[in-house]
């Protein structure tokens, strides 16, 4: 068997995390290949047109966070308010953008991809609409549990040095934690979608389109809807967060007094 | 007092030049079809005049149905006109969607019309503009109101560096000789420097990060050149690029460059503000502590970054991937075919993150030392 780029690519990563991660890049690596799977199996489950593709995405969704979450870092309170967040934030979004993918009709492929597909029939009798939204979706999780993970963990340490803070005082922390990382989420997810459309916008320029034709076009808006969902989907994340971190801290160590 | 009825000035300032500009771009967006050469109608009626239940040749049933639509033509010389179209479309939507009233689409009448009083067509493409208008603006606001402060720099940052791609892009296509790689690389430094000094300003913090993202990116390009190299490019499939003229593997290239950026800049200045922070609190410390804390706090990020990079690329090959399964197609094909570009990239993407680590935590610590030094 040859050795192909991925491979190749996917053992340096491998390496790299058990050299400098120790056992936790190992359970890392894991969790990444095991959301692959998910991720695969999901995709393989949507072939069905009988199963809903937006159910399918949340369950997905819940998988996915279980074992970003909880196989890397442990059950603990931390992961547990880090992962009701994402859910929370995802189902939230979810809806908008199911609304926004059926009105802009940005569904199925474009043009050039039409091409792509070449002799194949494009009447398969799945609905594209719902598919669409699910993949907006599931392009926005990774980064939003990034997110909640990293406003969650320090409020459990303010709380826990701070155990008398009231729920808005800790609320507001968690804003203003997040609100410190928004800058730098986003722009992990701005330059990945500009990498992954370097071919794109080329294509754009080559021909050059006016100015009319590119903002009316399906590629164009589908990608901008893609990037603006991934931020909406980040800055949503922070509130929700912080409230949901802010209400269980409390609530338990009211009880925790009480006892 | 006095201070604080300053700043509520500019706040209330703020909000109203945000609210205008948003009110006025929706009514723009509303109304700006004479300004399009390519006819516009808004659908007025739609009535569907028969479905057909069909199998292709794969055994998938769906549905095709014909709508008769009845739309005003709102720009051009028949402005105000009714015009006849007609549209075909699936249940499954691939290529195609019903319309509804409201809708508005761009037509091309046909030049021998029969009947001078109703105009026949036909539809050749929906007008998405005010929908691109509504996600950017939910978009902004929702920074704005979130982020406040911090939402208003990295909405900035965000603009200018999609002006310097796009410019750097012109460089590349205008002067022949310039290569891609090139271009980009003079990007990334333009990217890491604004990126970074733009939010979070001029210090030793910002500069330790900045260095570390470079050195980072630049090996990581490295890595992936010379795997590539290495392997003959085996497992690449470029079939997704075909529409380009340009050679594929460096626009493959320039996008591993540009698309882990983020995340190593994300990694560099976290480790930098943490080892800093810790620095500032307790100067004392250790190097050795330093080092340790750092690569615990790289530990704790490195899976939950990776994993964003990895959702990011492999989620926008979901429809392509269904319609290959649907159509019979092998799954090794099908993956190779449809995930060989994006797996590479995801994977390049981690290592960047994970080389970060250990880059961003030496030159941090070596800022550090220098700074002891001094004092």
């Amino acid at each position: 068997m040859t050795m192909t780029v991925q491979l190749w690519l996917a053992a340096i990563l491998f390496i790299l995390m058990v050299l400098i991660g120790g056992k936790k890049g190992a359970s890392s690596f894991a969790a990444l290949i095991l959301n692959f799977m998910v991720l695969l199996l999901t995709i393989i489950m949507m072939n069905d047109p009988a199963i809903n593709p937006i159910i399918l995405t949340l369950a997905a969704c819940v998988l996915i966070s279980c074992i970003s979450l909880f196989i890397i870092s442990g059950v603990n309170i931390k992961t547990v308010t880090a992962f009701i967040s994402t859910i929370a934030t995802t189902g939230a979004l979810l809806f908008f953008i199911l609304e926004l993918t059926d009105d802009a009709m940005i569904q199925g492929f474009s043009e050039e991809e039409i091409e792509e597909a070449g002799a194949f029939s494009l009447f398969v009798g799945v609905d594209f609409v719902k598919i669409g939204a699910a993949m907006i979706i599931m392009s926005t999780i990774g980064a939003i549990i990034d997110l909640s993970i990293s406003i969650s963990s320090p409020m459990k340490e303010i709380h826990y040095h701070n155990p008398d803070i009231s729920r808005k005082e800790l609320f507001t922390s968690g804003l203003s934690i997040g609100r410190d990382i928004l800058g730098t989420s986003t722009n992990t997810l701005f330059f990945a979608f500009f990498g992954g459309y370097m071919a794109l916008l080329i294509w754009f320029k080559d021909l050059s389109y006016s100015l009319g034709d590119i903002v009316n076009s399906k590629v164009f808006t589908s990608e901008m809807i893609f990037i603006g969902s991934a931020g909406i989907g980040v800055a949503l994340a922070i509130p929700v967060t912080s409230w949901i971190t802010s209400y269980v801290l409390v609530k338990r160590g009211e009880r925790d007094k009480e006892v | 007092l006095r201070d604080k009825l300053n700043l509520s000035t500019i706040h209330i300032i703020t909000v109203i030049v945000t609210l205008a500009l948003f009110a006025g771009s929706l009514y723009f967006v509303n109304h700006n079809q004479k300004f399009y050469d390519r006819p516009i109608a808004e659908v007025k009626s739609a009535k569907v005049e028969k479905s057909i239940e069909m199998e292709d040749s794969s055994g998938n049933n769906d549905k095709l149905y014909t709508q008769q639509i009845t739309a005003r033509l709102k720009n051009g010389e028949h402005k105000g006109k009714l015009i006849h179209l007609k549209n075909e479309y699936s249940l499954s939507g691939a290529n195609d969607q019903p319309y509804k009233p409201g809708n508005e689409l761009f037509v091309m009448i046909d030049k021998n019309q029969k009947d001078p009083s109703a105009l026949t067509g036909i539809i050749q493409d929906v007008k998405r503009d005010k929908y691109l208008m509504i996600i950017a603006w939910v978009f902004i606001l929702l920074l704005l109101f979130v982020g406040k402060k911090q939402g208003l720099l990295s909405l900035v940052t965000l603009g200018v560096n999609a002006m310097i791609l796009s410019y750097s892009l012109d460089v590349y296509l205008n002067s022949g000789g310039v290569g891609l790689l090139l271009v980009c690389s003079a990007s990334v430094i333009l990217f890491t420097a604004i990126s970074l000094l733009f939010v979070n300003g001029f210090n030793e913090k910002t500069y330790a990060a900045v260095i570390s993202t470079l050195i980072t990116t630049f090996i990581t390009l490295l890595i992936s050149y010379a795997v590539v190299k290495l392997t003959g490019g085996s497992g690449l499939r470029y079939e997704e690029m075909q529409f380009l003229t340009r050679p594929y593997e460096t626009v493959f290239m320039a996008g591993i460059l540009v698309g882990c950026l983020g995340a190593v800049m994300d990694v560099a200045i976290t480790l930098s503000a943490s080892i800093f922070g810790l620095f500032e609190k307790n100067q004392e410390i250790s190097i050795r502590a330093l080092t340790k804390s750092g690569f615990e706090i790289g530990r704790d990020i490195m899976g939950t970054m990776t994993n964003i990079l990895f959702f990011v690329y492999i989620s926008g090959a979901i429809p392509m991937l269904i319609l290959y399964f649907k159509n019979s197609s092998p799954l090794g094909l099908t993956l190779s075919m449809n995930l060989s570009l994006e797996m590479a990239r995801a994977l390049t993407g981690g290592i960047g993150i994970v080389l970060t680590i250990p880059i961003a935590i030496f030159i941090s610590i070596f800022f550090v030392k220098r700074k002891k030094a001094k004092e």
